[in-house]
């Protein structure tokens, strides 16, 4: 089936704010296949040494928004202001500079090329759905020696600008998507069900409007991320003797 | 009765609070051509900050210790460190005790401190200083910018204590961060910024230290390696890391870095198991890396 640039031209109706909104609303579910399964980013190792459990569970991501979900925010909002000044060209140096930033941030190999994989794989999906100049732009840049990670939040940032999402709601959506990945994963290594897994998801959203709201202020140059046991599980991981997740 | 002028002077002098200091440390090393030693060549020494000799190590290095002749650093202090490690020199640099950031006045600001670090071509820095201690009430801001020249060499830790412990204090301190960035031929390689918080943020959950209280981060690197050797590097020191590792009491992580370089996570509940483990990986990687062990400093012998 031919990829479908722009259906608003061929129909009256949806809006263009409720396409906008269906169109976040996919590309942020969890079944977008970007690999993003595939992954839990040194939970696994956490949960394997007995420092992560279904009790510890929800404290722990809430935790996780308040610092890498911050970081992620800062990095997807830059993304995304990257797009919407129409007057420039795009931004090819500071996108490059952005994901080798967040790249030397993440202390975990196998976390930094997680990381990297679900951005290539997510830019080229959405590139797949519909072409854009910039997203075309941006994957050409990154391919070019020396290759340089696409990171996920930095796709997804850069995307929604392209595709004229709301910016608040994008970063919402790039946070909400991120936890639930997180709580997939958890379903498959923890005795958690799924009325509790929906109920941890549930009480997460304020935090993730709130990590979202505080990610307005910062920048990628001095936003901060403590995570350091969750940084020792994704360092610890590749010697796991067993293992369901690729990081 | 006493005149007005004399009761003026018989008055208990107020202690003014203690200025502020704005100090630097600059600190070049270079490699004697002739002896094939590396020597202080150049220094600018402002107080409290002191380097009093470097020390000639057997295997050609120069070994200074960082004095605060203060005793540590006070709320509004604002001290800045550069080095410049000069083609084929190699230099240790350690302190003379822990750093001690103390309690802040209410009305002070924060505690800095700013270091920018040049390691030129085939040189080696080895940056092992004792742990960052922030007292109850402190704050304290780090900033540290590190490039390296091709080929040179660079073992650098921090580490953060939870407090003065023996009083009772455990993260009782209002904040510390710091912030990291590493070149490599002008590549950013590695970047930290971390703020700790106790007060806005829980730090004993487990998303952050769990149930351990000091964190140490800890940066290898020898410029020009290949990801092979550095992914080879990195599965050596990982079982070294796992050695050490003892579930509640320390976790020793290990992983390459973008590029020429390996990082270690350390988590411990008592500082001497977070000193112990920095001291057993420096050795191992520097075995690794350079073919030789690493001299510990004097004061630990």
């Amino acid at each position: 089936m031919p990829a479908d640039s722009d259906p608003a031209r061929q129909f009256p109706f949806p809006s263009r704010e409720e396409l906008a909104d269906l169109r976040l609303l996919h590309l942020a579910d969890t079944a977008l296949p970007i690999g993003s399964l595939a992954h839990s980013f040194g939970l696994e190792s956490l949960v394997a040494s007995g420092i992560l459990d279904v009790n510890s569970l929800f404290g722990f991501l809430r935790g996780y928004l308040e610092e890498a979900g911050a970081m992620e925010a800062v990095f997807c909002r830059a993304a995304f202001h990257l797009t919407v000044d129409s007057s420039r060209s795009f931004a090819v140096e500071r996108w490059l500079e952005l994901n080798i930033r967040l790249s030397a941030l993440r202390p975990a190999r196998e976390s930094r090329a997680g990381s990297a994989a679900l951005g290539r794989n997510f830019l080229t999906t959405v590139l797949a759905l519909g072409e854009r100049p910039v997203l075309r732009e941006a994957l050409d840049a990154a391919r070019r020696p020396p290759a340089a990670a696409i990171h996920h939040s930095l796709a997804f940032g850069l995307a929604s600008g392209a595709l004229g999402f709301d910016e608040n709601r994008a970063v919402i959506a790039y946070l909400h998507q991120s936890a639930a990945n997180l709580v997939s994963a958890c379903q498959r290594l923890l005795p958690l069900g799924q009325t509790d897994a929906a109920r941890i998801l549930w009480n997460l959203k304020p935090v993730m409007i709130e990590t979202a709201a505080r990610s307005a202020a910062g920048d990628p140059e001095s936003v901060s991320c403590f995570m350091p046991l969750l940084d020792w599980g994704a360092m610890e991981h590749p010697a796991l003797p067993t293992r369901l997740f690729v990081s | 009765m006493s005149s007005p002028a004399a009761a003026k002077h018989a008055q208990p002098q107020i202690i003014a609070a203690p200025p502020r200091v704005e100090a630097s440390l600059a600190l070049d090393f270079a490699r004697d051509a002739t002896t094939g030693r590396t020597v202080l060549s150049a220094s600018i020494q402002e107080p409290p900050l002191r380097v009093v000799r470097a020390f000639a190590l057997d295997d050609g290095s120069a070994l200074a210790h960082l004095h605060n002749v203060s005793g540590g650093l006070l709320g509004g202090d604002r001290l800045s460190l550069a080095v410049n490690v000069g083609a084929g020199a190699s230099v240790q640099l350690t302190t003379t005790g822990a750093t001690r950031i103390y309690r802040r006045r209410e009305s002070a600001p924060p505690t800095t401190q700013t270091n920018a670090i040049r390691v030129g071509e085939n040189a080696l820095l080895e940056y092992v200083p004792d742990a960052i201690i922030p007292y109850a009430a402190a704050r304290f801001a780090q900033w540290t910018r590190i490039d390296l020249a091709a080929g040179a060499g660079l073992f650098w830790w921090e580490v953060i204590a939870p407090g003065r412990e023996a009083s009772g204090e455990v993260f009782a301190y209002e904040s510390v961060e710091m912030r990291t960035d590493v070149t490599a031929n002008g590549r950013l390689i590695a970047a930290e910024n971390i703020r700790l918080d106790p007060r806005g943020s829980a730090l004993r959950s487990i998303a952050r230290l769990g149930e351990y209280r000091y964190w140490a981060t800890f940066y290898m690197c020898r410029v020009g390696l290949d990801a092979t050797a550095w992914h080879a590097a990195e599965e050596h020191l990982r079982e070294a890391a796992r050695e050490l590792t003892q579930p509640g009491q320390a976790l020793w992580g290990v992983s390459t870095l973008l590029a020429d370089g390996l990082i270690v996570r350390g988590l411990a509940v008592r500082g001497r198991d977070a000193l112990g483990g920095l001291h057993a990986l420096w050795n191992a990687a520097k075995l690794r890396l350079y073919g030789r062990a690493a001299v510990p400093p004097r004061k630990v012998h």
